[in-house]
């Protein structure tokens, strides 16, 4: 697996927790 | 609509079909014409993922959605990251590194022709079907808001995507994509941020509203198999449905086959795996602003121009007092939307919380009077309405500042060609490479095959059109059609998996193939509440365990391809 490849597997990770996260965020704040 | 924004929408059509010619050069045979000759850069081919997979009805339907439901059809794709990592460490590596122009080359090589052969027909009979219904759904709703014939809107759109995939091919399909990825984005972008600006009340406040109507709601933790959309339909379901349609559907994995090697062809899904969520989550939150502006801004009683007009027409005294009805109740509910918003800015905890039990109390009779005034419509047309197709580019047409119409009808024409262009490349692939070249003419020189490929295009584009302009008659044929590929569609990556385990014989995938179409069949009639995701893990799962006691009880001969790539 080349740097690149890693790189971009690191980049899926954060993007998705970040955006899970922010979903998350949004529905305690808002649908409760 | 404006000059200017014809204008716009000109001027996008010139540089995508324009780019598409130019780039026609060079391609001397099939090895150019559909692969690139595996040289594109890993970034362009993950835009070109992207842009196949988000198509017309994604950017008109999918904001609707948003409008009418909410941010919780997210939840569909939160199995797609996932499937990219588990199809970059194992399908990928497999079909690149076997240099097969379809991925059923490679079920030839492994088991047998007749695997292939059938892998590749239900391909071609599905997607042939599927894209003409692409073309079929944004020409239907271009075709009320504008009030052209449907073959005029069919042709706006077909004509200029089959002009650029026959003359460039592969090459100008995967450089149109990419301009139209970041059209769409823009377009997405600066709607968004225009909602923003013109909210009437503070952003923090409408979103408490646009909450209080059960729009923020994102995630559903319930095990229920029969709700189309939770966490675990869209992370389990989810993740053999993208598996399949990433991994074994010929409009995918023809994009990646056009990279430079394994590692950029991983990339490429990657960067399709970070982008898609936050992407669809804006798509969505575009339609829950647009619900945000209506609630605080009058809102038609119907989306669709001809509906009103049809309603209005054939049952006058109905509309009358629905129309009356709904103005009465919109009122009351920006009234009380407003009031939550004050008592919030003061904070007036209690006065909040009342307002928004006001609010969701006019909102349930909104969507009640909306309810009946559907089921009217739906009478009145005698067919479905689908209303909520038409929200959006209502919504663009008669508020968004000039030049916004066309970059939004530019996007709208972005999405279903990159869609379009991306299916008719495959569906020409295929049918030259696992049929005309592998069963018809085997001994045909380099000029040959372009020239039929350039034909197969051609043709699978005039079919698609012509499917299109009769789709409202051809509905329940592309109903039926849909309907057979979720049964097939994890059955295909069955045999897929299969293909990944050295003990699997010929015997076992074409047995275990056709075991599992039967068996996703059989539950979907006999149990037909179960949610469609669920039929493509039951699919792969009964191919490899069916497919796998078949190879070890009959055996065979080993296969011609190793099962490492």
């Amino acid at each position: 697996m080349s740097q690149r490849v890693r790189e971009t597997l690191t980049r899926v990770v954060i993007i998705q927790v970040v955006t899970l996260v922010l979903l998350w965020l949004l529905q305690q704040r808002y649908a409760g | 609509m404006h000059w200017i924004n014809w204008l716009i929408v000109a001027a996008y059509l010139t540089w995508v079909v324009g780019d598409g010619i130019r780039r026609s050069r060079g391609a001397k045979d099939i090895e150019a014409y559909f692969m690139a000759n595996r040289s594109l850069p890993w970034w362009a081919v993950g835009l070109s993922v992207m842009a196949t997979q988000l198509s017309a009805i994604t950017l008109i339907g999918t904001t609707g959605q948003g409008a009418t439901d909410g941010l919780k059809f997210v939840q569909f794709y939160f199995g797609l990251p996932v499937a990219m990592v588990i199809l970059g460490v194992t399908l990928v590596p497999f079909l690149h590194g076997a240099k097969v122009y379809t991925a059923y080359e490679y079920l030839e090589r492994r088991f047998d022709a007749k695997t292939r052969s059938l892998t590749s027909l239900l391909f071609l009979l599905s997607r042939g079907m599927s894209c003409g219904a692409i073309i079929s759904a944004p020409a239907v709703v271009l075709s009320a808001i504008f009030g052209w014939s449907l073959t005029a809107c069919v042709a706006l759109i077909g004509v200029p995507t089959v002009a650029y995939t026959v003359v460039g091919g592969v090459a100008a399909v995967t450089w149109a994509d990419v301009k139209q990825m970041f059209v769409i984005t823009f377009a997405v972008l600066a709607m968004v941020f225009v909602l923003v600006l013109r909210m009437p009340v503070p952003l923090d406040d409408a979103l408490a509203v646009a909450g209080a109507a059960g729009r923020m709601q994102v995630f559903d933790f319930s095990l229920s198999l029969e709700n189309q959309y939770t966490f675990w339909s869209g992370l389990i379901g989810g993740t053999f449905l993208m598996l399949s349609y990433f991994g074994t559907d010929q409009s995918q994995v023809q994009r990646y086959l056009t990279a430079k090697s394994v590692d950029e062809a991983r990339s490429s899904l990657l960067m399709s795996a970070y982008w898609k969520i936050p992407l669809q989550a804006l798509i969505l939150l575009l339609g829950v602003l647009v619900f945000l502006y209506y609630t605080f801004q009058p809102a038609p009683l119907y989306f669709n121009p001809t509906h009103d007009a049809a309603v209005r027409a054939g049952a006058p005294a109905t509309y009358d007092s629905l129309a009356v009805r709904y103005t009465a109740v919109t009122e009351a509910r920006r009234e009380a939307a407003q009031a939550a918003a004050a008592a919030r800015a003061a904070g007036a905890a209690a006065g909040a919380a009342a307002a928004l039990d006001a609010y969701r109390a006019q909102e349930r009779e909104a969507g009640v009077v909306r309810a009946v005034a559907l089921a009217e419509a739906g009478k009145v047309v005698s067919g479905p309405t689908r209303d909520v197709n038409y929200i959006i580019p209502r919504f663009v047409l008669d508020h968004l500042p000039l030049g916004f119409a066309g970059v939004f009808l530019a996007a709208v024409l972005a999405a279903a060609m990159s869609s379009i262009a991306a299916e008719l490349n495959s569906l020409s692939t295929a049918t030259v490479v696992d049929f005309y070249k592998r069963h018809a003419r085997t001994d045909g020189d380099d000029a040959h095959y372009l020239r039929v490929s350039k034909w197969a295009t051609a043709l699978w584009g005039a079919f698609a059109c012509v499917v299109a302009t009769y789709a409202a008659s051809l509905g329940s044929l592309i109903e039926v059609v849909n309907r057979f590929g979720s049964y097939f569609y994890g059955s295909i990556l069955g045999v897929f998996l299969l293909a990944m385990i050295p003990r699997a014989r010929a015997v076992g995938a074409f047995g275990g193939l056709i075991a599992g179409m039967a068996t996703v069949g059989v539950i979907s009639w006999q149990v037909p509440t179960i949610a469609f995701l669920w039929h493509n893990v039951t699919g792969a799962v009964t191919v490899v365990a069916v497919g796998l006691l078949l190879s070890l009880a009959l055996g065979g001969p080993p296969a011609r391809e190793p099962a490492k790539g």
